[in-house]
């Protein structure tokens, strides 16, 4: 088994990495494959309480490449999903820590076990990135439609071409009354800018705080427009590359709808 | 008697290394030889020509053992026998000298290692592609550039620069003290724009950007719409910028 080292990445800090890191991955895992998320945020961890592993962990990446401890026991199995488990970042060391050789050395490992490897890299272009990164095979590079936040990822994925890897655009946060208002940039403004592939489109969701807060997946919550995303996100990344892109629409209102019944509107 | 003559000889001949191997020395024993020889020149190792005397001349067998070790473990692309060698000079020798080259100075670039700084040291540079935030791009006279110039990068040029699609960035032309150079862009919405020592800043973000381009006219860095002013109509004769 040789799986597969997804890098998150984004450059600019808040955009969802972590929670798309984690939704991801709890997508992929509930379509049957053996999946591991790696926090690389080392010194600021949050990939395991948004995962509510955080009274679990014992070891860490840190320690693991320290060869304090086996592979195995800094790997916390989810407790929702079977087959979702997660290696946590230390807290109390700095990006410094590790190397990018280190990653290369334990990817190897990670490889051998998972069919997908998910690593959250940290905001920045620095260190940390550049240890997330040594061993991925491919990113998604995390952008909300904001000016910075795609100037930042112009930038993320002009460093992660000239390491040869092949990143694909995830947007996240789109408004989409806002985007009809003309307010925030639409999906095509960020594309047309970054241009590279797009693997989805995610809307801001109220129910990402929720699952945050209380550690239940996005994708196991009904009802839910971001889960649904990730759950596309995740089938487009496993073996499903042509699924058609969901453009997140504004629901319409009565009046809206009772217009377009009887053939007025769109 | 390997105890006393080393099984590997090594040594510089012109363009060449001239690797002797001692004929009674045990097989193991060279190739942990050429190993320790071989190896720490890596990836140098295969532009380099090889002589190999392996002193047996008469059948062969050692030397294409050696020759296929050499080649298969380092990756070495050019091994001759003294032979061989011989004969190679023999004929460089008898044949003209070669015609002197073109020096193609186009091919003198240099790129940093993490590939956010282009550098160029041929006069003009035409690039293809989309240049993205954090990338510094210098050509010492003209920059032509193919494709959209994302904000957050720096084009500096030593005469004009013309972007074949749409401007974001900075620019700077008519580094360090060229009044004369223009920047045009398809779609010119830059954020900031210099010429020779003026410095304008581009219009706020979003607005949409037109065929244009930006001169120097009375000590002010002017835009101009391109079609409608075409500031060369008025040259009586192409001259060359």
């Amino acid at each position: 088994m040789q799986g597969r080292i997804i890098v998150i990445s984004s450059g600019k800090g808040g955009v969802g990495k972590t929670t798309a890191t984690a939704s991801i991955g709890a997508a992929l895992a509930l379509a049957g494959k053996k999946v591991v998320v790696v926090d690389m945020d080392i010194g600021l961890r949050n990939l395991d309480v948004v995962m509510g592993l955080e009274n679990r962990i014992v070891f860490n990446i840190v320690d693991v490449i320290r060869n304090k401890c086996k592979l195995q026991q800094a790997t916390i199995k989810s407790r929702r999903i079977d087959n979702l488990y997660l290696i946590p970042a230390s807290q109390s060391d700095n990006k410094d820590a590790i190397t990018p050789q280190d990653m290369v050395r334990v990817s190897k490992k990670l490889r051998a076990e998972f069919d997908f490897i998910l690593m959250d890299c940290p905001a920045g272009i620095e260190r940390g990135f550049e240890n997330a990164i040594a061993a991925a095979d491919e990113a998604v590079v995390v952008c909300t439609p904001e000016i910075s936040a795609v100037r930042d990822a112009d930038r993320v994925i002009g460093l992660l071409y000239a390491k040869e890897i092949t990143s694909r655009l995830l947007i996240n946060r789109i408004v989409p009354i806002m985007v009809e208002r003309g307010d925030m940039l639409s999906h095509q403004d960020v594309v047309d800018v970054l241009s590279i592939d797009l693997v989805g489109l995610v809307q801001a969701d109220e129910d990402v705080v929720v699952s945050t807060n209380t550690g239940i997946p996005l994708v196991m919550q009904e009802n839910s427009k971001a889960g649904q995303a990730f759950t596309r996100i995740a089938m487009r990344l496993n073996g499903h590359p042509d699924l058609p892109i969901e453009v997140p629409r504004a629901p319409k209102s009565l009046w809206g709808r009772i217009a377009s019944k009887i053939g007025f509107g769109k | 008697m390997s105890g006393e003559t080393p099984s590997v000889r090594v040594k510089g001949l012109g363009n060449s290394l001239w690797v002797t191997i001692a004929p009674d020395a045990p097989i193991e024993a060279v190739q942990s030889e050429l190993e320790k020889t071989f190896e720490p020149l890596k990836h140098m190792a295969q532009v380099v020509r090889v002589v190999l005397n392996a002193g047996d001349d008469k059948n062969g067998g050692r030397y294409h053992q050696f020759r296929s070790y050499l080649e298969k473990t380092f990756g070495l692309k050019e091994i001759v026998s003294p032979g061989e060698y011989a004969a190679s000079q023999e004929a460089s020798r008898t044949t003209a000298p070669p015609a002197p080259t073109v020096v193609v100075r186009h091919k003198e670039t240099e790129t940093r290692k993490n590939n956010s700084t282009f550098r160029s040291t041929s006069d003009t540079v035409l690039m293809a592609g989309r240049i993205r935030s954090g990338q510094r791009i210098t050509a010492k006279k003209h920059l032509i550039i193919m494709g959209d110039v994302n904000p957050g990068c720096e084009l500096v040029a030593g005469g004009d620069i013309l972007i074949i699609g749409s401007l974001q960035g900075i620019a700077a032309a008519g580094q360090p003290n060229n009044p004369d150079a223009i920047i045009l862009s398809l779609d010119f919405r830059p954020t900031q724009v210099k010429i020779a020592g003026l410095v304008a800043a581009g219009l706020p973000q979003g607005s949409q950007g037109r065929f244009e381009f930006a001169h120097i006219e009375n000590d002010v860095i002017v835009v101009d719409e391109y079609q409608a002013a075409n500031p060369f109509r008025r040259m009586p004769w192409p001259i060359i910028r």
